[in-house]
């Protein structure tokens, strides 16, 4: 980074009317969003579109007025975990009546496309025009509308979309904040290379086999939305692995280094939205003048986006996912988000909003439906003893 | 230079907010321009590929698929063939059918299927025909996918 200085004493609470003026545009957009034009008139999802309401815009409230970002970011982005979780399952169980896919679901074109399959389908798309996943072009939690959704995010935020949309890196981000202090804290840099290595070895697999070997046989994350039903020796250990994968990966590991490890040390979607991250406008960058090397960024970063030559730089790695834990972090304000291209001495604070608005949107429109969901489904058990 | 980076700079930063919004409003619209834009479709190793012969037994349909062969590049050595019958409630106890699944006008193999227990055996009339790799029970009938060899 060069001399200039960045304005981080802007980093003081606003007055109340200033953080409101500010919060008006987000409370709109989300109301439109959250509510799609219309207002429900049964009891129960009125109420579900108030609380969710209510709870985004006192995250994004705060986040203006206190000028800490992953402090609410996280809240929001642990609920979107849970409330995805609860609302998955409860619909795989009312639809199908279990969490298990047969082979005949996958013929018919049943299984909901996520984001993490993107890497594999790639390739084969392009040699053979055709999508290698049992689920459907269009129409919900198809394959269209997920690419869509990647290509829109990845140009908003590069990376940010691991921190900001990922409905499963809260799970690890949530597990990661259980204890105060890590148990295991020296990982080495060599394993922040592995993401890269999965991706070139999923990616090649799935071209030759013309299936996604990710999902098939990796993916932790099966564990807790759908998983193919064990009718072979070949599911069994495939189910082994991936449940031993989310145990160790999302659960153990993050409480114990306090570290997103999924998503730093293994997941492919990562790796590639790595590259989106150099060409996105948003980034993550440190005033070496004010930087007084106490390294708690380095510490504290969950995706390993920061060593010791990136303070010597003045600029975070790629794998950075923009979820604000350093910037909150630096007790000397060294790290700040910034806008490509832009002067790095004007008040960073601009660069913030800019990248808060999209960023918060993006968490609020991804978390908004799944959240309303389970509040109905949770009065629905409470009144009635049933959720379907 | 600089300064001109820096516009660009705020305008995409500026943009990035209409760009999430027109990402989710603009959702169902995107997804079928982009699906129109690249013509993919679902790979025929999942989706059993294209139709392409129905046979009207009366109260029952059977749809024949195309052979499914696709490699990355040419074709595989093995693939499979599928065949539906539809709707389940029109369906026989047991069905037997001669197919012809590459239409030179020679049976290639006798399929039989039980549509209670969705056992299928098979009885093979040409050497490029293997097995049967498994039944399918669907939400308005029976798939069985059939194993075959180039």
């Amino acid at each position: 980074m060069k001399k200039d200085t960045t304005d981080t004493s802007a980093i003081k609470k606003r007055s109340l009317f200033k953080t409101l003026l500010l919060c008006l545009p987000m409370m709109l957009l989300t109301f439109m969003m959250l509510s799609q034009g219309s207002i429900p008139t049964a009891g129960e999802r009125l109420f579900a579109l108030a609380v969710t309401f209510l709870f985004f815009n006192l995250l994004f409230f705060l986040m203006v007025r206190t000028g800490k970002t992953d402090r609410f970011r996280s809240i929001l982005f642990i609920t979107l975990a849970v409330v995805f979780v609860f609302s998955f399952i409860s619909n795989l169980i009312a639809v199908r009546g279990s969490m298990a896919l047969s082979q005949a679901h996958m013929i018919e074109g049943e299984t909901p496309f996520c984001h993490l399959v993107i890497p594999m389908t790639i390739i084969p798309a392009a040699f053979t025009k055709t999508i290698i996943f049992p689920g459907k072009i269009l129409g919900k939690y198809s394959i269209g509308g997920m690419f869509v959704i990647w290509i829109g995010v990845s140009l908003a935020l590069g990376r940010g979309l691991c921190s900001w949309f990922c409905f499963f890196g809260g799970l690890e981000d949530g597990f990661s904040r259980i204890l105060k202090k890590p148990i295991i804290k020296n990982i080495s840099k060599k394993w922040t290379y592995l993401p890269y290595a999965v991706l070139l070895g999923i990616v090649l697999m799935s071209a030759l086999t013309l299936s996604p070997t990710y999902c098939k046989w990796l993916c932790p994350f099966k564990t807790v939305t759908e998983y193919v039903e064990i009718t072979s020796v070949q599911v069994l250990i495939q189910t082994i692995i991936f449940v031993s994968l989310f145990i160790g990966l999302v659960i153990v590991l993050p409480i114990l280094t306090k570290r997103r490890t999924q998503c730093g040390l293994f997941c492919p979607l990562g790796a590639l939205q790595s590259v989106t991250n150099k060409t996105n406008v948003f980034e993550v960058r440190i005033d070496q003048d004010k930087c007084i090397q106490c390294n708690k960024c380095i510490k504290v970063c969950p995706t390993f986006s920061i060593d010791e030559e990136s303070l010597g730089r003045g600029s975070v790695k790629a794998s950075c996912t923009k979820c604000g834990k350093c910037i909150d972090a630096c007790p000397q304000k060294a790290l700040f988000y910034h806008v490509k291209g832009t002067s790095l001495n004007s008040t960073f604070d601009r660069y913030r909003l800019l990248f808060l608005y999209p960023a918060f949107l993006v968490l609020a429109i991804i978390t908004g439906g799944f959240m309303q969901d389970a509040i109905v489904k949770t009065i629905k058990l409470i009144t009635t003893g049933t959720i379907m | 230079m600089k300064t001109l980076k820096g516009i660009l700079g705020y305008i995409w930063a500026f943009l990035a907010i209409f760009i999430v919004l027109a990402t989710f409003m603009g959702n169902d619209y995107f997804s079928e321009q982009l699906a129109s834009a690249t013509g993919v479709t679902v790979s025929p190793w999942f989706s059993g590929g294209e139709i392409v012969k129905t046979v009207d037994h009366g109260t029952y349909k059977t749809y024949m698929h195309r052979p499914v062969f696709d490699a990355l590049i040419g074709e595989k050595r093995e693939g499979f063939v599928q065949l539906n019958w539809e709707p389940y409630e029109g369906l026989p106890p047991v069905i037997q059918e001669q197919i012809d699944y590459n239409g030179d006008s020679r049976k290639d193999f006798l399929i039989t299927l039980n549509t209670h227990t969705g056992d299928a055996t098979l009885t093979a009339q040409s050497p490029t025909v293997l097995s049967v790799e498994r039944s399918y029970r669907l939400k308005n009938g029976w798939a069985v996918r059939v194993i075959l060899k180039k």
